[in-house]
């Protein structure tokens, strides 16, 4: 499919690329669906380019390779919404924050998102006891 | 918004499966039970509204420039289990 993106321009998305979140992301309940592009190649970093508004993008990151000890633990009903049976059937990214000065990254690690790789349809879960900081700075 | 007075073990009802009972009322604070169905999410607003003002930031609209100097990824731990 092709998709209308002010950042990329026109892109061409294959459909399993597609993420659906059906109750948009926190503060932004109209984005439903996301192209995934994995723009630096490096299978940690996406683009999550939104095909509601070609102006809204998000960088994501797969959470593990910064942060290994990492373990969210999805509420019952979030697990049960999101058809997941078991963890190895979820796709986890955490929202990036590049602050103004482009000094400092930051991953939202309170609040990420979770996908079923098999339907594609996620949610941005909040891991409201679990202490994770919304700002948790990509060391290098 | 719809303003309801309640005493303490009395409840509300919104929806048909959310129920909020005032447990109990101490000085300005109130504590609360919720009863709803496990696919209803309940959390304190604040943890809500910090998400979403992080979302706000994290948007990058297009006039964030495209080359952001993302850190190299960190070589994997030798090994992990799970």
């Amino acid at each position: 499919m092709l998709v209308a993106s002010d950042r990329f321009g026109e892109l061409e998305i294959e459909e399993d690329r597609v993420l659906q979140f059906d109750d948009g992301l926190l503060g932004f309940p109209e984005a439903k669906r996301f192209a995934m592009l994995d723009t630096h190649d490096t299978g940690v970093y996406f683009w999550l380019q939104s095909l509601d508004d070609p102006g809204l993008a998000f960088l994501s990151v797969v959470p593990w390779s910064f942060f290994p000890d990492y373990e969210p633990h999805l509420p019952e009903g979030e697990q049960a919404s999101l058809g997941l049976r078991s963890a190895s059937e979820a796709i986890v990214l955490c929202l990036l924050t590049v602050q103004r000065d482009q000094e400092a990254i930051t991953a939202n690690l309170l609040g990420p998102l979770v996908v079923n790789g098999t339907t594609r349809k996620g949610r941005q879960v909040v891991l409201a006891e679990s202490g994770y900081p919304v700002r948790a700075p990509l060391a290098a | 918004m719809l303003v309801l007075t309640r005493r303490a073990n009395q409840s509300i009802v919104i929806g048909h499966d959310v129920v909020v009972t005032v447990l109990e009322v101490r000085g300005d604070q109130v504590r609360l039970g919720i009863r709803a169905p496990r696919e209803v999410t309940v959390h304190r607003e604040e943890v809500y509204a910090e998400i979403q003002r992080e979302n706000r930031q994290a948007a990058m609209r297009p006039d964030v420039p495209f080359d952001v100097r993302l850190p190299p990824v960190p070589p994997p731990p030798p090994r992990r289990s799970g």
